[in-house]
Formats: C-alpha cells, sequence, structure tokens
C-alpha cells in the first residue's frame, strides 16, 4: 500500500513536471509562432508595398515617355511582315544552316 | 465578482485542510468502526467532490469572464472598422488598385497632457489639420480616442512620432493605393476613409464582390477583380485625348474603346481627369465623368442607326436615291445641310456627305413609331447600367411627331451618355445582335445571348458604307483612315442645347470608328467638346476636322496591341 502511494506520489510529482513542461513548452511555441505570424504579415505587407511599386514602375505613360527616349514607338503597318513572308524567312534561314551543316 | 471568486477559494482550502486533519486521526491509530470509516470516506469523497466543482466553477467564470473583458478591451479604442478589399487588375493582370499598410494618427485625451501644445506641434507637421476642431475633441476628457489623421504617409507618421507627445499614438490601417495615378479614374471610382467603395468599380467590389470588415490592417485574401480595361490602350487614349486637348483647345473631351464582339469596356476616359485618391475632385463639374456621367445630343453619328434602321426594314437599299435639294419643313424648323448638295444623292451618300436632311426623309419613310421601337430595341431609351455605377438616363423626346423623327435621326432632340451610344452602334457591327457594354473581363467571349436587332447583312453593308465614309473622296471621314487597318467612321457635329434652343458658338465634334471594317472587332468613339477652330482645322470645329484625326491616330497606336494585323497590300498600296 506504502509502496503504492509513494508510486502514486513519483507518479503525481513526475506528471506534474510533465505538464509544467508541456505548457512552457506550448508557451514557447505559441510565441515562436506569434513571430512567424508577425513574420509573415510583415511579408505580405512588403509584398503589397513591392506590388504597388512595381505597379507605380511599370505605369504605361512612364514606359512611353522612356520608350520615346530611346527612339521607339508604335509598330508602323509595314513593320509586320505577312504570315508567308515569315514561313519563307524561315526556309531561307533553314536552308542556309543546310548548307553550312553541309559544307562542314 | 473577484471578492466572491476568493471567498469560495479560500472556503474550498479551509474545509481540505479540515478534512485531511480529521482523516488523519482514523489511520493514526488503525482501529475504527467500519461505519466510522465509510463516514470518513464519504467526507473524504465529499471534499473532493466539492473542490473539483469549484475547480470547475472557476474554470466557467474565467471563460466567460474573461472574454467580455477582451471584447471591452478591443471595441474601446477601436472606434472605427475598416475593410479589406481585393486588388484590381486590368485584363492583363496589371494592377490598378491595391490595399496597403499606412499609419494613422490618434490620440487619447485622457493621456494628453497639454493639449494646446499637442496641437500647436501637430500643427507643425499636418498644416492643414483643423486645429480648433482637434482642440475642441481632446478637451473631453471622457473620450479615449480621437482620430487626427487617417493614412498618412511613413514620412509624416514619423515626423509625427519625432514629435514625442504623450497621448499621440498609431495605428496601422488599409488605405487604398491607385499604382496608375489618374489613369481610368473616373471608371474605377473611390474609397471612403473607411476604404469602403464609394463609386465606380468600388462600390461594385462592395456590392457584389465583396469586402471584409477587419480591425487591423489585414490585407485581403480574396482574388484580385479583373477588369475588360487594358492599361495599354486606356494610356494610348487618355494620351490621344490630351494630344487633342492641347490641339483643339476643347473644354473636354472623352473616348472609349470598346470590343464589338463581346461588350468588354477596353479603354474608357473622360478630360479633364480624376485621381481616384482626391475623391472631392469627383465634385468639380468639370471633372463629371462625360462618358457615363452625362448625356448629349450627339448629332450626326446617330445617322448611323437611322440608315442602320432604312436599309433593315427594306425602307431603302445603299444605292436607293434621296432627292435632299430641298430643306425639310419640321414644324417650326426647316431643316438644311451645312453643305447643300445640287443634285440627289444615294442612301451611301446621304451617309458620307452627312446630310440630315437624307436622314430626316429615311426616318419619315419608317415614321415616328419605327423609329422609337427601334431606339429601344438598341437600349437607347432606357437607363442602362454597368459595373461602374448606372449611366446617366437618356432624355428622349416626350411624343414622336414629324419634327421629333426629324430631328432625332440626326441626333438632336435626343440626348443619349455616349457610352450607351457606342454601346448601339456596337450592336450593328456584331452581325445586328445587342451589345452590353462591360468593365469586366469575359472569359468566355461569345455574342450567342445578345438579341438581334437588324440582320447580319445589314450589319455588313453597314460596315461597308462606313468604309466608304473613310476611303471616298466625299467622305467626311477621311482623316480618320489608317493605312492597313480598313477603319470606318462616322463624323458627328452636334450643335449645343441650351435654354430655348441651340448656342451658335460651341459644338460637339465626335467620331464614331470601328476596325477592321471586313470584320469588324473594335469599335471607338471619340468626343471633343466645345473645340476650337484652329489653324490645322483652318477654322473648322467639325468632327470631321478633329475628332476623326484623333481617332485615326489612336487607331494607329492600339490596333496591334488588340492583335488587329494591318493588311499589308492595302498600305502597299
Amino acid at each position: 500500500m506504502r509502496l503504492l502511494n509513494v508510486a502514486a506520489f513519483f507518479f503525481a510529482v513526475a506528471s506534474a513536471l510533465l505538464l509544467y513542461a508541456l505548457n512552457y513548452d506550448t508557451r514557447r511555441l505559441e510565441a515562436e509562432l506569434q513571430a512567424k505570424e508577425r513574420l509573415a504579415d510583415r511579408a505580405r505587407s512588403d509584398i503589397a508595398v513591392l506590388k504597388a511599386e512595381r505597379g507605380t514602375l511599370a505605369r504605361p505613360d512612364r514606359i512611353d515617355d522612356l520608350a520615346r527616349r530611346l527612339g521607339l514607338g508604335p509598330p508602323k503597318p509595314e513593320q509586320f511582315a505577312h504570315g508567308r513572308e515569315v514561313s519563307e524567312l524561315n526556309e531561307r534561314e533553314l536552308n542556309e544552316r543546310r548548307g553550312s551543316a553541309d559544307g562542314r | 465578482m473577484a471578492v466572491d471568486r476568493d471567498d469560495v477559494l479560500i472556503r474550498g482550502a479551509t474545509a481540505h485542510m479540515v478534512s485531511s486533519a480529521g482523516t488523519r486521526a482514523p489511520l493514526g491509530h488503525g482501529a475504527t468502526s467500519g461505519a466510522a470509516r465509510r463516514r470518513a470516506e464519504a467526507a473524504v469523497y465529499g471534499v473532493l467532490f466539492s473542490a473539483f466543482m469549484v475547480v470547475i466553477a472557476q474554470l466557467f467564470v474565467l471563460a466567460v469572464g474573461r472574454r467580455t473583458d477582451i471584447a471591452l478591451a478591443i471595441s474601446e479604442p477601436v472606434a472605427a472598422t475598416s475593410f479589406s478589399r481585393p486588388d484590381i487588375v486590368d485584363r492583363n493582370g496589371r494592377l490598378l488598385a491595391t490595399d496597403l499598410e499606412a499609419p494613422s494618427i490618434f490620440a487619447d485625451p485622457g493621456v494628453v497632457l497639454d493639449r494646446d501644445e499637442v496641437v500647436e506641434k501637430l500643427s507643425t507637421v499636418l498644416p492643414d489639420l483643423n486645429a480648433s476642431e482637434l482642440l475642441r475633441a481632446l478637451s473631453d476628457k471622457s473620450r479615449r480616442f480621437v482620430w487626427v489623421r487617417r493614412g498618412v504617409s511613413p514620412g509624416i507618421a514619423q515626423r509625427v512620432h519625432d514629435l514625442g507627445l504623450p497621448g499621440v499614438s498609431f495605428r496601422y490601417e488599409l488605405k487604398r493605393a491607385y499604382p496608375g495615378g489618374k489613369m481610368a479614374g473616373h471608371a474605377l471610382g473611390y474609397v471612403d476613409v473607411d476604404n469602403r467603395g464609394v463609386a465606380g468599380i468600388e462600390k461594385y467590389i462592395d456590392d457584389k464582390v465583396g469586402v471584409d470588415p477587419v480591425h487591423s490592417a489585414v490585407l485581403s485574401n480574396r482574388p484580385p477583380v479583373r477588369l475588360s480595361l487594358d492599361i495599354g490602350v486606356q494610356h494610348a487614349l487618355e494620351d490621344e485625348l490630351d494630344d487633342a486637348m492641347r490641339r483643339y483647345h476643347p473644354e473636354g473631351a472623352a473616348g472609349v474603346v470598346l470590343n464589338i464582339k463581346t461588350g468588354e469596356i477596353l479603354a474608357s476616359s473622360s478630360l479633364p481627369r480624376v485621381d481616384p485618391t482626391w475623391p472631392a475632385q469627383t465634385l468639380n463639374d468639370k471633372r463629371v465623368d462625360r462618358m457615363m456621367g452625362g448625356t448629349y445630343e450627339l448629332g450626326s453619328v446617330f445617322k448611323t442607326l437611322t440608315v442602320a434602321m432604312a436599309l433593315d426594314e427594306g425602307l431603302a437599299k445603299p444605292d436607293t436615291v434621296l432627292d435632299v435639294t430641298k430643306p425639310l419643313e419640321a414644324g417650326r424648323f426647316t431643316v438644311t445641310d451645312m453643305h447643300p448638295s445640287r443634285k440627289p444623292l444615294t442612301v451611301t451618300e446621304v451617309f458620307t456627305h452627312s446630310s440630315n436632311v437624307g436622314a430626316g426623309m429615311l426616318a419619315l419613310q419608317a415614321g415616328p413609331e419605327k423609329l422609337r421601337a427601334f431606339l429601344q430595341k438598341a437600349g437607347l431609351l432606357d437607363q442602362l447600367q454597368t459595373e461602374a455605377g448606372a449611366v446617366a438616363s437618356p432624355q428622349v423626346p416626350q411624343r414622336w411627331n414629324r419634327a421629333t423623327t426629324i430631328t432625332a435621326s440626326f441626333g438632336h432632340g435626343i440626348a443619349v451618355a455616349p457610352l450607351q451610344f457606342a454601346a448601339a452602334a456596337a450592336t450593328i457591327f456584331n452581325g445586328g445582335k445587342t451589345v452590353h457594354p462591360t468593365f469586366l473581363r469575359k472569359f468566355d467571349a461569345g455574342t450567342a445571348d445578345g438579341k438581334p436587332l437588324i440582320s447580319a447583312a445589314t450589319s455588313r453593308q453597314m460596315a461597308d458604307i462606313m468604309r466608304a465614309n473613310v476611303i471616298d473622296k466625299d467622305g467626311t471621314g477621311r482623316k480618320a483612315d489608317v493605312p492597313g487597318y480598313r477603319v470606318g467612321g462616322k463624323t458627328g457635329t452636334a450643335d449645343i442645347a441650351s435654354k430655348g434652343g441651340y448656342t451658335t458658338n460651341a459644338v460637339i465634334s465626335s467620331f464614331l470608328g470601328a476596325f477592321p471594317t471586313d470584320d469588324p472587332q473594335y469599335l471607338t468613339f471619340v468626343m471633343l467638346f466645345e473645340p476650337k477652330g484652329v489653324a490645322d482645322t483652318a477654322g473648322h470645329r467639325t468632327g470631321g476636322t478633329n475628332a476623326a484625326p484623333v481617332t485615326g491616330e489612336l487607331i494607329a497606336r492600339v490596333a496591334a496591341q488588340l492583335g488587329v494585323a494591318p493588311q499589308l497590300e492595302v498600305v502597299r498600296q
């Protein structure tokens, strides 16, 4: 009986310690989780800011101005090649490549 | 409540001590009667049970009591709930509006020591602060929360922080940001200080898409709202209209680019523009959205509808000849042409010469009832709803008689919002099936839902007549032509209605364009409000001299972006 009591006592103390450790662990994890969540929140907020900044940098009026300074402009109709011309171009290129390969 | 709880605890503890003292005695002696032992056991169990009950009660009190405390703690300083909103992106996913975290400044009057000093120092950083109002709010010590300024820049917040004023603190809130600045400002609308949509697409998001109430700066998890707008086309349109403002000095300008097949609005602009970040601007009459917020007598562009109706009803063919040499009597008025023709004109020529008399004759052939029914079916007589809000109600003749029929045939005596007219015109080129304009990206491109207004054959004829108006040497729309892109169009020059008649010195000039006319895909409608005659236009203010070249330049710029390939045979000719 006494042995049982002693065992029960130690069991109680052990479980108390375990509980304490668990409790402590939980708190630590909770704090860790909160820190991670804060980090994620900050990252999300940073993403939002970066997205908005990218949106501002990619404004068509800004790009337009930069492009025109570089001498670029909207494509003119005569700058378009007809479908057949493109395929002929490809064929010619292919033949040239083939020719150079044969030469080798 | 706390006193009660302690009382229970103390009583429980005392009971426990008494019982443990009581139970130790019988164990020590080892010999007592069974009845006494059972009593002692019962007492121990009773004590244990009551202790458990105390613990349960305690837990219950803690659970219930604590929650109310927390709720109070939250609701006290957070006076207003803000809303997190989904992003708005254009048809290609480029950002138009997003939420950003921004610091807001608030004060706690209970903690503020010297309110004069606080107000004075805050005014150095925020010069437009309403000092007397803040002073009054701070003098009420029963309040624990007073907004000083919401949604300031991080720089301003830092400067206020550096003032080191006790009782002045910060909260992070969501603030709507528009990376494109003024771009598409009218369509986007704006939000209030709580980040709730008030006008335009922003209001549509509140009503139909949904926003989430938040207590702090929590960004939305909702997928972005994808609009039909293409910021590349939108910029081109705004840029060309800006250019037109410089060249022809109008009071305002407006334009729209519409996908004829789907009704998607690719660009819609009204100058002067509004900045969604400064909603107060929209209250200025001059900055009204001329595309949707106002109705105008649009003039000769309306002939597109009149001629389409006449052709579809079988009242005339493109080569039917009409005698337009004499003015047309319409009640008290006499309708004449700007450049009266000395010979009879075909229906196509009536269109390309923009003959009011010819259009009036076609409308009279149909009769008031048919014209009214046609305009009704084209959706011009009822208010149009879009995602960016309701379009201004059309103003239509109360009685359809000979005079109103004639004037309506060339766009006078009937005032509609330009967007509504553009949609009706798009119907003419959409194989005759009605087009409903939308600001949202459509992924199921189809026209099956549109009700037929005119036949596909008439639609084809109209596209050819529009093209003729741009390539014929007598056509009014010659300046809109862009080599390779097969542009068709109709000019409009409308006198502006004023009290008791029309002003003689101001017009609204416009150009309705469609391209490529062999299979119309896109419709443009450009309007200039009260343009001035300049050297470029030889002093003229007609749509053919100003709105037409603006349209030509616009199409030259956006056609390739929109995936319309130029026909090189036409270019080389």
